[in-house]
């Protein structure tokens, strides 16, 4: 494969101007934050890049990953990374069927020993499972995804279900599914969860290994911490009204339409760590949270099973269905009152502070 | 105040502290975040595996968030719909002194405000800030330690929790000037940076204030001691009195303004930098006049710059207690370690450090209080392991308390490791005779 074009004469060919280009590697580094001077190594090392093979398995999965990935607006890095790297083999994205399908990944496989990505999207039937739950061509996944790894030089498992086993592990587990990192031994994983994960999380993996021919700093999950090192909470504009303890009770009270905290409708921002506050969603036009939807920490192991995703993760005087029917008998008056109350009690108790001295203190001795 | 002591039945000045007078304490403590805090708890119990006293111990009375119990049901019951309806049907669990006598081990001996619970907690539940809380109703209420009400009484009164005057600081600065031939410099005005000591550093390691002597006069840096105030640490903070602890700072700012210093150095002690540092604006509802280093940042810059010229390099195996204080709750990580580059070239980290490292186990008063002797060095077995993993020569620490603590610990489980503290040993490697 050695007449292949560059990354960057490829984009020339498709009318990409330097410019065009130049404010994609930028983006890509303010997103891996890195320092702005990166912009110019990630534009040299990217335009020099030959089309990297990348090997693209689809295993137990609902594509909606693959979706996240195409879907998302033109021209973006996604678009770039897609048609720039050389996707050579993808289930559901090739126009090859049956036996040239395979064909093409095994050839792909020989033509770049050593160097191509695997991608995975999916969980697949562990070791133990019953390997009839999922097949391609025959083949079963575990088989294939050992076949194509052996010559790999790393693994980037897309999306909750590749990364932590993510629906099709849920509760009772029928197929038996692992995620990824339960069946590859000596190659790096790297995991991008998410349900699905955000398409600029995914482009930004890939232009990292190409720039850098590395993977990006992991965290204890394997996700890159340059995305998933803050929590959604952190990062989260309706933050003030939780700390002010300001909370919508359900979907369509004042509290909602002011746009207050979603933790008691269940909002698990707290313990999901993802950069959704921060990207957001279709070209950065908005996220759940921000459509008024708690977020359902999709990017967490076992997110299916982690409790409903309208319970809160805990509230504060037990069952939030009795405090809401208990509140609803006293009625909005009382509970108004009773925040009144609870205010001036505070009020009341910093105006009758007696400060305390060294020679009250002294009398305890 | 007199007047109402009238009716009152009980001598007015016994009866200074009452279980009232806590409550009405953490009424004033709580806040938006405590009711958040207390509402997010999804009881997983991380913060139990985070806290060196739940660790080494293994009971389950030690999980941090435990520790808050009665600041809980008072928000609980006075603060949340639910719990005043329940307080209401009687259903409510009281809050009462046998309950805060209970407790009282649990908030000051088994906690050194290290900080680890408050790092692991998933919903970000910041539980060392309530311990804190907590500690204020705790006073109030008349459940504070002997040993740290005493070291209060102590620092408001002589001005250091160990009851040091400045004639024994005058002692030790005699040495000083004998042993390095240099003026430690008193009272002068205008200098730029004042150097506040802590009594643990006066008493147990006097040459701290020769290792600044040196290097100041090496680094040509202008500064200073005062007379009016020469000791950073907070007892207040550590006991849980906002009022003690204003007292404190305010005497600090007090001497730092009369002076007219653009900066101010906290010691070598992991709590004081926090105290004057973090908390102490907050305490005193103002923000300062000038800054507030620690020691190590203001040598961390002077190296930076090119101000400390050293020579030679200690060739040992050596590794590092990061201060709680300093690396996990201040940040200040990367300092120490570029220092360490300096004069050390066989430095080795331990597995947890920086932020992640392990409590000493002494800080946040608990070395302050005699009760909690056992328990501190049953927390101490945490940081042991650790050091056990790597097995250095010596230990360099940056905190007069932890140095205290290492060394105490270390000879109780008889382990043969020296340790030494950080500004010492850079002095120790100076250029001689060669101001740069
Ligand atoms: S992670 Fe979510 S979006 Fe991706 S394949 Fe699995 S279920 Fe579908
Ligand atoms: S909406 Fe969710 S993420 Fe945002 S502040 Fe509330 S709990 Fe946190
Ligand atoms: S770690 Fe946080 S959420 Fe878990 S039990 Fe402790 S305080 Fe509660
Ligand atoms: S601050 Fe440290 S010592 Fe205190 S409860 Fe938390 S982990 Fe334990």
């Amino acid at each position: 494969m050695h007449d292949r074009p560059t990354l960057g004469e490829t984009l020339e060919r498709q009318g990409v101007s330097r410019r065009g280009f130049l404010k994609f590697c930028v983006t890509t580094a303010s997103l891996l934050a890195l320092p702005p001077t990166a912009a110019t190594a990630i534009a040299e090392a990217l335009g020099q890049a030959r089309r990297p093979s990348v090997i693209w398995l689809s295993f137990q999965e609902c594509t909606g990953c693959t979706e996240s990935l195409t879907r998302s607006f033109a021209p973006t890095l996604e678009n770039l990374i897609l048609e720039t790297i050389s996707l050579d083999y993808h289930h559901t994205l090739q126009a090859a069927a049956g036996e040239a399908a395979e064909r093409a990944r095994e050839e792909a496989m020989h033509a770049n020993e050593g160097q191509y990505l695997v991608v995975v999207d999916g969980s697949l039937p562990g070791p133990g499972a019953n390997p009839g739950y999922s097949t391609i061509a025959g083949i079963s996944n575990l088989q294939m995804l050992e076949e194509t790894l052996a010559g790999a030089a790393a693994v980037v498992a897309v999306g909750s279900c590749a990364a932590f086993g993510g629906l099709p592990m849920a509760d009772p587990n029928p197929t038996g599914a692992v995620p990824v990192s339960k069946v590859v031994r000596d190659k790096p994983v790297i995991n991008v969860s998410g349900c699905p994960p955000l398409p600029m999380v995914i482009t930004g993996v890939l232009a990292h290994y190409l720039t850098f021919g590395r993977l990006p700093e992991l965290d204890e999950y394997g996700r890159p911490l340059a995305f998933f090192g803050q929590s959604i909470h952190d990062r989260c504009y309706r933050r003030p009204f939780y700390d002010k303890g300001l909370f919508a009770e359900t979907f369509d009270d004042e509290g909602a339409k002011k746009g207050w905290c979603l933790y008691r409708l269940g909002c698990k921002g707290p313990m999901a760590y993802n950069a959704c506050a921060t990207m957001k969603w279709n070209g950065g036009t908005s996220w759940p949270i921000e459509s008024g939807h708690p977020c359902l920490g999709c990017s967490e192991p076992d997110f299916w099973d982690a409790g409903g995703f309208y319970r809160a993760l805990s509230v504060p005087t037990g069952d939030i269905a009795t405090t809401a029917a208990v509140g609803g008998l006293l009625g909005a008056a009382a509970g108004g009152a009773a925040v009144v109350k609870t205010r001036r009690a505070k009020a009341d108790a910093i105006s009758a502070h007696r400060p305390i001295t060294a020679e009250e203190l002294e009398q305890q001795l | 105040m007199s007047e109402t002591a009238i009716n009152s039945t009980t001598e007015p000045t016994v009866a200074s502290f009452s279980l009232e007078r806590g409550l009405q304490a953490w009424r004033e403590e709580i806040d938006a975040p405590t009711a958040a805090f207390f509402s997010s708890c999804v009881h997983c119990g991380l913060c139990a595996q985070a806290c060196p006293f739940f660790v080494e111990t293994g009971d389950p009375k030690y999980t941090p968030i435990h520790k808050l119990e009665p600041l809980r049901r008072l928000w609980e019951r006075e603060f949340t719909l639910w719990g005043k309806l329940k307080t209401r049907l009687g259903f409510s669990q009281p809050i009462d002194d046998a309950l805060l006598e209970e407790w009282e081990p649990l908030l000051y001996d088994s906690c050194s405000m290290c900080g680890r619970c408050s790092m692991v907690c998933p919903v970000g539940n910041d539980i060392q800030y309530m311990i804190r809380k907590t500690r204020e109703g705790m006073v109030a209420s008349g459940h504070a330690p002997e040993g740290l009400i005493a070291a209060s009484v102590r620092a408001v009164n002589t001005g250091s929790p160990m009851g040091l005057q400045w004639k024994t600081l005058d002692v030790q600065i005699k040495h000083v000037e004998t042993a390095s031939g240099l003026t430690v410099p008193i009272d002068q005005a205008g200098a730029d940076y004042l150097v506040l000591l802590s009594s643990m550093e006066i008493i147990n390691f006097p040459e701290y204030l020769e290792a600044i002597a040196k290097i100041f006069d090496h680094a040509e840096v202008s500064w200073t001691l005062s007379q009016e105030c020469f000791e950073a640490t907070n007892a207040g903070v550590q006991i849980g009195s906002k009022d003690i602890a204003a007292v404190l700072v305010q005497r600090v700012v007090d001497a730092a303004v009369k002076l007219g210093v653009k900066n101010v150095i906290s010691p070598e002690c992991g709590h004081a930098y926090t105290g004057i540092r973090w908390e102490g604006p907050n305490v005193i509802g103002r923000a300062y006049p000038f800054k507030v280093f620690h020691i190590i940042e203001v040598l961390d810059q002077l190296r930076a710059d090119g101000r400390l010229r050293t020579e030679g390099m200690e060739t040992d195996r050596l590794s590092m207690h990061d201060p709680c204080n300093l690396a996990r709750k201040s940040g200040v990580i990367e300092q120490q370690r570029h220092l360490m580059k300096l004069v050390a070239e066989n430095f080795i980290d331990m597995k947890e450090h920086g932020k992640y490292q392990w409590c000493c186990g002494a800080g946040g008063g608990v070395s302050s209080n005699e009760r909690a002797e056992e328990l501190k060095m049953a927390a101490f077995r945490r940081k042991k392991a650790q050091i056990e993993e790597i097995r250095p020569d010596r230990l360099v620490t940056m905190c007069a308390t932890c140095r205290t603590q290492l060394e105490e610990g270390l000879e109780e489980y008889t382990m043969d490791i020296p340790v030494v503290g950080l500004t010492e040993m850079i002095a120790e490697h100076l250029v001689e005779g060669e101001p740069s």
